[in-house]
């Protein structure tokens, strides 16, 4: 129920009893005004009666004082009878103008006998008197006291009727007022059953309107509660730590991963500063690393932290992470919190250690296939020519084969150490003559070059120079020659070439003094599908020869030495092919965390 | 041993160890045909009575294996004896062979496996079992 509607209600509930009680009051008022006229003309009985008694009395005043006069005649005597006679008057005016028609007649009549009473025995009588007569006579009294019983009897059926009247009068307004009250009752019995229906009615929808509002209510909280279990169990399901923080960085929530991963528990560090929990430093230099929400409020997007990175837990145990950050924003886009995803890449680093190591093994492996057959086959020449030196007595020919055997063996060994300086590692860099490293991958690579059927041209100037690691250098030039070879196929092509680069800081973008190598083949190309993922690790075309990690490596390698690598490739017309380029800087700043 | 006339063809891409035995099975008593690939001495192979053939393995074009195959279907009765800088060899290919050894087993292993090859009459050789009698 809105709240319009509930305050209409309000309203109805407010406004109804009282019109229903200013009808029960008309209703009153005009019973009660009918019980008033009645009681109206009670009164005018009431005072009809008392006006006729007062006339009788009058009568009986003047009568009285005839009779006390006739007796004495003391003009004294006659004063009641004189004084009667206005009051008299004035009454039956009044008495006149209020009676009722039935009334009338009498009253005439009473007129009547009594003017001919003061005219017939009144006044002559006093006449009488006066002139010293006697007026004892008693026809002329009997006629008076005819007349007056006449008078009497005449103002008597006037009161007869006026109290009839009075009494008809009253006994109507009390069935007037027992109607008033059992109009009263049944009124306010009705007017309190409808009051109270409606009352009821209303206040039933109201409360049906409240339960549906606080059912609603309900079943949005079970809906709310369920929908953030559901995030809850997400978020703890998650296989990554999950921190969120608030925006001054104090921890708000963490899920199991993220308690086991820092050994903090949820209650431990809520409302912690996120780095007392989150404790990260370079796994090198061991100083602290930036935190991500310190790093997320600089630069307001998502951030990650670089490799590198151990988290310091709260044992004192360690591990290598990787962790990005995001922002919580609000509706108008403000920054109110911060989510930190962060997993142990421990044994991570170490798959891809093992991956490294393996593809080294790899490299290392489909060398010693060419290898072998390069030292074997001095070896078959030399052992021959030793058979012949023993059944051989002329010198011109021992000196011959002896000859022949030592260029045997200066090839054996010249193959024996190129390829042990294959695997021979150092610690820190060292300067690496690109020729010579070359020049050695093509005499190990030279037997695979005759079976593939492709011609290698080197163009390899002596004395250039730059700093790094040999053995990974070769491993990138392994690669990199072989697959040159593998896709120029039989009579196919292959260029090896070093261009010098001096440093030129004026160009754009800046040269920097090193050498390129460039491993050009005439092959099909690379398909342009192909080109996106050439450096990404798994990715071959060779199928089963291939482990797909070789230009992954190399790149890896070449980064590490803060060289570039790139290929450049045409799949059609004449100078199909491809264009392998590394660039090495003669100085470079080696950094190891780029690998 | 000089009363032995078998012709051989040797077929090997390296020059050098491909002239060392030459000479060597010249001075053993042979007379040696030489190839510097698979299809030179298979043209060879077809054009001489070759009585024996020692086949290189790792050859660029056609291997060892793809040549000692041709050979069977031109002349099955002739012996092969394939060379190989390798150790391990699919059993498909040495399996063509009647002989398989590795180089740097030194001359007198050759000469002998060779000789072994050689010295039953022709008629019974293409069903010779070499690899025992060879040690």
């Amino acid at each position: 129920m809105e709240f319009k509607r509930f305050k209409r209600t309000l309203r109805q509930v407010l406004l109804l009893p009282i019109v229903a009680c200013l009808l029960l009051a008309g209703v009153l008022v005009w019973q009660i005004s009918g019980a008033n006229s009645t009681v109206g003309l009670i009164e005018d009985s009431d005072q009809r009666i008392a006006l006729a008694t007062l006339i009788e009395k009058l009568v009986v005043d003047e009568e009285t004082g005839l009779r006390g006069y006739q007796t004495t005649s003391d003009p004294r005597f006659l004063a009641p009878f004189r004084d009667a006679e206005a009051p008299m008057q004035q009454a039956i005016d009044k008495l006149q103008s209020m009676a009722r028609p039935e009334q009338q007649e009498d009253l005439k009549q009473f007129l009547a006998e009594h003017r001919i009473w003061r005219q017939v025995f009144a006044e002559p009588l006093i006449a009488t008197i006066v002139g010293g007569g006697h007026a004892d006579d008693l026809d002329l009294n009997l006629l008076g006291k005819s007349h007056m019983d006449s008078m009497r009897a005449h103002l008597d059926a006037i009161v007869a009727i006026a109290t009839q009247g009075r009494e008809g009068r009253v006994a109507h307004w009390r069935r007037q007022t027992r109607h008033l009250l059992f109009l009263l009752i049944g009124l306010a019995l009705a007017i309190g059953l409808f009051v109270g229906l409606f009352t009821r009615g209303r206040l039933e929808s109201a409360y049906a309107a409240f339960r549906h509002a606080i059912d609603l209510q309900r079943r949005r909280a079970e809906e709310i509660f369920q929908s953030e279990q559901h995030l809850r169990t997400t978020l703890s399901s998650i296989g990554d730590g999950v921190i969120t923080c608030d925006a001054e960085a104090r921890i708000q929530m963490m899920n199991p991963v993220a308690q086991k991963l820092t050994g903090w528990t949820e209650s431990e560090a809520l409302n912690r500063p996120l780095d007392q929990v989150f404790r990260i430093v370079n796994e090198t230099t061991r100083m602290p690393v930036e935190n991500p929400v310190a790093k997320v409020q600089r630069l307001k997007g998502i951030v990650t932290i670089g490799n590198h990175t151990t988290l310091l837990r709260k044992d004192g145990s360690e591990f290598s992470v990787d962790d990005s950050g995001a922002p919580i924003r609000n509706a108008a886009g403000q920054i109110t919190g911060i989510v930190m995803v962060f997993r142990d890449i421990t044994l991570q680093l170490k798959t891809r250690a093992a991956l490294l190591a393996n593809e080294k093994l790899a490299v290392a492996g489909r060398l010693a296939a060419t290898i072998a057959h390069e030292i074997h086959n001095p070896l078959d020449s030399v052992a021959n020519l030793l058979y012949l030196l023993q059944h051989e007595p002329k010198a011109e020919e021992a000196k011959q084969f002896i000859q022949m055997a030592q260029r045997e063996l200066a090839r054996v060994t010249q193959i024996s150490r190129a390829m042990l300086s294959l695997y021979r590692e150092s610690k820190a860099p060292v300067s690496v003559n690109l020729k010579e490293t070359l020049d050695d991958l093509l005499l190990l690579m030279h037997r695979r070059f005759q079976i593939l059927g492709v011609t290698v041209s080197a163009e390899l100037p002596p004395d250039i120079v730059v700093e790094g690691f040999p053995a990974e250098l070769r491993q990138v030039f392994t690669n990199l020659i072989t697959n040159a070879a593998e896709a120029a196929g039989q009579g196919g092509a292959v260029t090896v070439r070093i261009t010098p680069q001096t440093a030129d800081t004026a160009a754009s973008p800046a040269l920097e003094a090193g050498a390129i190598v460039e491993i050009i083949d005439n092959g099909p190309g690379i398909p342009p599908e192909n080109r996106e993922h050439l450096f990404s690790p798994f990715f071959t075309t060779k199928g089963e020869r291939g482990t797909g990690l070789g230009l992954w490596v190399s790149q890896g390698i070449i980064r590490k030495h803060a060289g570039s690598i790139n290929l450049a490739s045409r799949t059609d017309g004449p100078a199909h092919g491809a264009t392998a380029r590394v660039f090495l800087a003669a100085k470079p700043i080696i950094d190891p965390a780029s690998e | 041993m000089k009363n032995r006339s078998h012709l051989v063809l040797c077929v090997d891409d390296e020059a050098v160890g491909l002239g060392i035995r030459q000479i060597l099975l010249e001075r053993a008593g042979y007379r040696v045909l030489t190839a510097a690939d698979g299809a030179s001495g298979l043209e060879l192979f077809a054009a001489h009575p070759v009585d024996a053939v020692v086949l290189d393995y790792a050859m660029p074009g056609m291997h060892g294996g793809q040549v000692a195959r041709k050979m069977r279907q031109i002349k099955p009765e002739v012996p092969i004896l394939l060379l190989s800088a390798y150790l391990d060899l699919p059993a498909e290919v040495t399996s063509l062979a009647d002989l398989y050894m590795t180089k740097g087993e030194g001359a007198p292993a050759l000469l002998d496996k060779l000789g072994n090859l050689l010295s039953p009459p022709p008629a019974s050789q293409s069903s010779a079992r070499m690899n025992d009698a060879s040690d």
